[in-house]
C-alpha cells in the first residue's frame, strides 16, 4: 500500500507541476489583462490582481482592429481546416489503398516536404500569388496554410487507415458501394478521431502562422491575428494592457475548438502513435 | 454516421471557398496612391486616417489610402513588393532603410521638391542631409525623433543628486541612485536596435560620432571609441540585470514603475502620463551627458522621412500635393501628434504650429517637448554626419553591430579594446559582404 501511496503520490506531483507549467503564464496574461496599467508594470508583480479593469478589453474591442483579425483568422483557419480535411483524407486514402509505381516514395517525398523549413518558400510563394493577383487576399493564406499542414495530415490520417480492417471494405464493396461511398461510409466514421486531429492541427497551423501572413498581407482589412497584435505592440511604446487582453482573446476560439472536439483529438493522437 | 459527415465537409468546403474576400476594387475616376507606413500602433493609424480624409475630402481627384506596416517584416516585404510591381506610391523610411531601396532603382529623387518645400517651410538641414547623397536627396523629411536622458526631479532631489552633464557626474549620480529597490540607470545590452541608439549616445559624447572617414573607409576603431564601450560598461552595473535583453518598452516600463532612476529614451511623456503618476513638475529631461571636454555633444536622431517609389507623372504630382498638404502647418502639428511628445518637427514653422502646441498632452508637458526639441537640433545619425553619408551604413545597422561590439564588452568579457577591434572587422565583413 505504502509503495503505492507513494506511486500515486509522485504521479499527482507531476501532474501538479505539468499544470503550472503549462497554465501559469495563461493565468498570468489574463489575470494581468484585468489589471490597471499601473499594476501590470509594476515592480511588485501581484498574482492575484489588487486591482480589475475592462479598460483594456474596451479598448481591444472598440478602438483597435481586433475584431477585423479576429474574423479573418477565423475565416482563414476555418477555410484550411476545410481544405486540409478534404484534400488529405483523399489522399492518404489514395495513398493507403491504391497500388502504383511509385507509391512508397511519394509518400516520403510527401513527409519531407512537411520537415521543409516553410521560411525558404517565401520567396517563390509571393510571386506566385503575385502572378495569380492573390497578394494581400485571404485565399493566398488559405492556400499557404494547406501547403504547410497537409503533407503532415496525410502521413497522419494514412496511419488511421492501416488500422481499419481491409474486411470492412470489401464486405461493403460486396453490397455494391463505390469508392466514394467506402471513404464516405466506413472509412471517415472509424478514423473519426485521425480527422479530429488533423482538423485541430490544420486550424492551429492557420491560427499560429506569422511569416506569410505578415508578407503577403497588406492592408489592415486583411491582416490576421498574429499580425495584428504585432501592430498593435508598437515599436518604441508598448501598451502592455492592450497586448494582454489581445493575447488573452485571441486564444478563445482555440479554447473553444478543444472543447467541441478535444476528445476526439486526444483519441486520434493516440491512437495514431499506438497503433 | 453518413449523415453527420457530409454535410460538415460541404459546408466547411464552403465556407473555406466563399468566405475568403479578394481586394477592393479599384476605383477608376481618381488618382489613387497608397502610402505605406510604420506607425501601426491604433492611436496613428487612427490620426494619419483623419488626415488623409479630409485631405481626400480637399482634393476629389485624388484618393490617399494607408496601409500601416511593421518595421519587422518591411525590410523583406518592400523589395518584394517593388519586385513583384506592388509597390506603394509612398513609403516612410529612416535614413538605414533608404539606401537599400535606391540600391533596387526603386526611388525618385527629391531634391526639386524638397527645395520647393523648404522655400515654404524651412527643413531643418540636418534631417535632409540624413537622405541626400550620391547627388540626389532620396525622401522628404517628415518628422524627428531624438534621444534624451529622463529622470524624476523628486528622485534626484532626495538623492542630494544634481541632474549630471558630463560623464563624471553621470556615472557619480547612477551609484549614489542605486538602493535596494532602485536602479541608478536603466541601460540595454540586447543585440537591437535600442542598444545601437543608446551606445551611439555614449559615442557621440565621446567625440566619436564618425564611424566613417572621408575616403569611406571605417573608422570606428579609435581611442574615443574605445572611451565610450568603457563608459556604459561601468555604467551597466548600475542597471537592472535583465536589462540585457531589453528593448524600448521594457526600459519605459522599468522608469514608469520607478525601479529605473534615468533611463535614455525617446520620450517616456505617453506612459509616464497614463501608468506612472503623470505629475508634469516631477518629470525632467536633460541632454544626454557626455565625456567632459567634448566640443560637440549631442544625440542621435532619426529624421523619419517618406519615399516616393512611382514615376508616373500623375501619381508623382497627386503624391507631392499630400506631402505638401501634410506639411502646412494647420496640418503638420497634428500629424506630429499622432504620438504627442514622441515625434518632433523638421521645419521652422511646425515648430511653432499652434496645430502642435495645442495637443493637450503637449500642453501639458510643454517644457519637456521645448527640451526634447531644443535637444534634437544637436541630432546625429551613425552613418549620416558632418554631409559624409554612406550608404554602407545599412549593413552595418541591419546586423546591430554597435550593439554586438557591446555585447563582446558587457557579457563576454573583453576589454572595450578589443572588443572595439572586433567589431570595426566585423563592420568591414558586412560592409563587403
Amino acid at each position: 500500500m505504502a509503495s503505492r501511496f507513494r506511486h500515486n503520490l509522485l504521479l499527482g506531483l507531476s501532474i501538479f507541476v505539468l499544470m503550472v507549467l503549462v497554465l501559469a503564464p495563461f493565468y498570468w496574461i489574463f489575470s494581468s489583462s484585468i489589471k490597471l496599467p499601473q499594476e501590470i508594470i509594476s515592480a511588485t508583480p501581484t498574482f492575484v490582481p489588487h486591482s480589475f479593469t475592462t479598460e483594456h478589453y474596451d479598448k481591444l474591442l472598440g478602438e483597435s482592429s481586433f475584431p477585423t483579425y479576429m474574423r479573418n483568422s477565423i475565416v482563414v483557419a476555418v477555410g484550411t481546416m476545410a481544405i486540409t480535411v478534404v484534400l488529405s483524407t483523399l489522399a492518404a486514402y489514395g495513398l493507403y489503398r491504391l497500388r502504383f509505381p511509385g507509391r512508397i516514395t511519394l509518400f516520403r517525398v510527401i513527409l519531407i516536404t512537411y520537415a521543409f523549413p516553410g521560411v525558404l518558400l517565401l520567396v517563390p510563394m509571393y510571386q506566385m500569388m503575385s502572378k495569380l493577383k492573390l497578394v494581400d487576399s485571404l485565399t493566398a493564406l488559405v492556400i499557404v496554410n494547406v501547403t504547410l499542414s497537409a503533407p503532415f495530415a496525410v502521413w497522419m490520417l494514412q496511419a488511421f487507415f492501416r488500422t481499419i480492417p481491409r474486411e470492412l471494405e470489401e464486405a461493403a464493396a460486396l453490397d455494391g458501394a463505390s469508392r466514394l461511398g467506402i471513404i464516405v461510409r466506413i472509412m471517415l466514421p472509424l478514423a473519426a478521431p485521425g480527422v479530429a486531429s488533423i482538423a485541430i492541427f490544420a486550424f492551429i497551423t492557420s491560427w499560429t502562422e506569422y511569416i506569410f501572413s505578415s508578407i503577403l498581407i497588406i492592408s489592415e482589412a486583411n491582416r490576421t491575428l498574429p499580425v495584428g497584435l504585432a501592430g498593435i505592440i508598437g515599436q518604441y511604446q508598448i501598451d502592455w494592457g492592450l497586448l494582454l487582453a489581445g493575447a488573452t482573446a485571441t486564444t478563445l476560439p482555440v479554447l473553444i475548438l478543444f472543447s467541441l472536439v478535444g476528445r476526439n483529438f486526444v483519441e486520434g493522437l493516440t491512437a495514431g502513435a499506438v497503433k | 454516421m453518413r449523415s453527420k459527415f457530409v454535410p460538415i465537409l460541404v459546408l466547411l468546403l464552403v465556407a473555406a471557398m466563399v468566405l475568403p474576400s479578394l481586394p477592393a476594387q479599384a476605383r477608376q475616376d481618381k488618382v489613387e496612391i497608397t502610402l505605406w507606413h510604420m506607425e501601426e500602433p491604433t492611436n496613428r493609424v487612427e490620426r494619419i486616417q483623419t488626415l488623409i480624409d479630409e485631405f481626400n475630402a480637399a482634393h476629389p481627384e485624388i484618393e490617399v489610402k494607408q496601409e500601416p506596416q511593421n518595421w519587422g517584416e518591411i525590410y523583406t516585404k518592400a523589395p518584394a513588393a517593388i519586385a513583384a510591381g506592388n509597390a506603394p506610391e509612398l513609403l516612410f523610411a529612416i535614413p538605414d532603410f533608404t539606401p537599400i531601396l535606391k540600391d533596387l532603382g526603386a526611388l525618385q529623387p527629391v531634391e526639386d521638391f524638397v527645395a520647393e518645400l523648404d522655400a515654404e517651410h524651412p527643413f531643418y538641414p540636418a534631417t535632409v542631409e540624413q537622405y541626400t547623397y550620391d547627388d540626389h536627396t532620396w525622401a522628404v523629411p517628415l518628422y524627428n525623433m531624438s534621444q534624451n536622458l529622463w529622470y524624476r526631479k523628486s528622485v534626484l532631489e532626495a538623492a542630494g543628486v544634481e541632474v549630471p552633464t558630463t560623464w563624471d557626474e553621470w556615472l557619480a549620480a547612477a551609484e549614489a541612485l542605486t538602493t535596494d529597490a532602485q536602479y541608478g540607470v536603466g541601460l540595454p545590452a540586447a543585440k537591437n536596435l535600442y542598444t545601437d541608439q543608446v551606445m551611439y549616445d555614449l559615442m557621440i559624447g565621446a567625440g566619436a560620432s564618425e564611424i566613417y572617414n572621408d575616403d569611406g573607409t571605417l573608422r570606428f576603431n579609435n581611442p574615443e571609441t574605445v572611451e565610450a564601450y568603457d563608459m556604459y560598461n561601468q555604467l551597466l552595473q548600475y542597471s537592472p540585470v535583465d536589462s540585457p535583453n531589453w528593448a524600448w518598452g521594457e526600459a519605459e516600463a522599468c522608469f514608469a514603475n520607478r525601479t529605473c532612476a534615468m533611463v535614455i529614451q525617446f520620450t517616456v511623456i505617453t506612459t509616464y502620463d497614463t501608468q506612472a503618476e503623470g505629475d508634469a513638475e516631477d518629470l525632467g529631461v536633460a541632454p544626454i551627458p557626455y565625456k567632459e571636454g567634448v566640443e560637440d555633444p549631442g544625440t542621435i536622431a532619426y529624421a523619419n522621412a517618406v519615399m516616393l517609389l512611382t514615376d508616373d507623372p500623375a501619381k508623382k504630382e497627386a503624391a507631392e500635393t499630400f506631402i505638401s498638404w501634410l506639411l502646412q502647418p494647420e496640418n503638420y502639428g497634428r500629424f506630429l501628434n499622432m504620438e504627442p511628445g514622441l515625434f518632433l518637427p523638421v521645419t521652422e514653422d511646425g515648430a511653432t504650429a499652434d496645430s502642435f502646441w495645442e495637443d493637450p498632452l503637449v500642453v501639458k508637458y510643454q517644457d519637456q517637448v521645448q527640451t526634447m526639441i531644443e535637444n534634437s537640433t544637436s541630432g546625429r545619425l551613425f552613418g549620416f554626419t558632418s554631409g559624409n553619408t554612406f550608404p554602407s551604413i545599412a549593413s552595418i545597422s541591419a546586423q546591430n553591430l554597435l550593439a554586438q561590439t557591446l555585447q563582446l564588452v558587457a557579457i563576454d568579457g573583453q576589454s572595450p579594446a578589443d572588443a572595439v577591434a572586433e567589431g570595426q572587422s566585423l563592420m568591414e565583413s558586412a560592409i563587403e559582404d
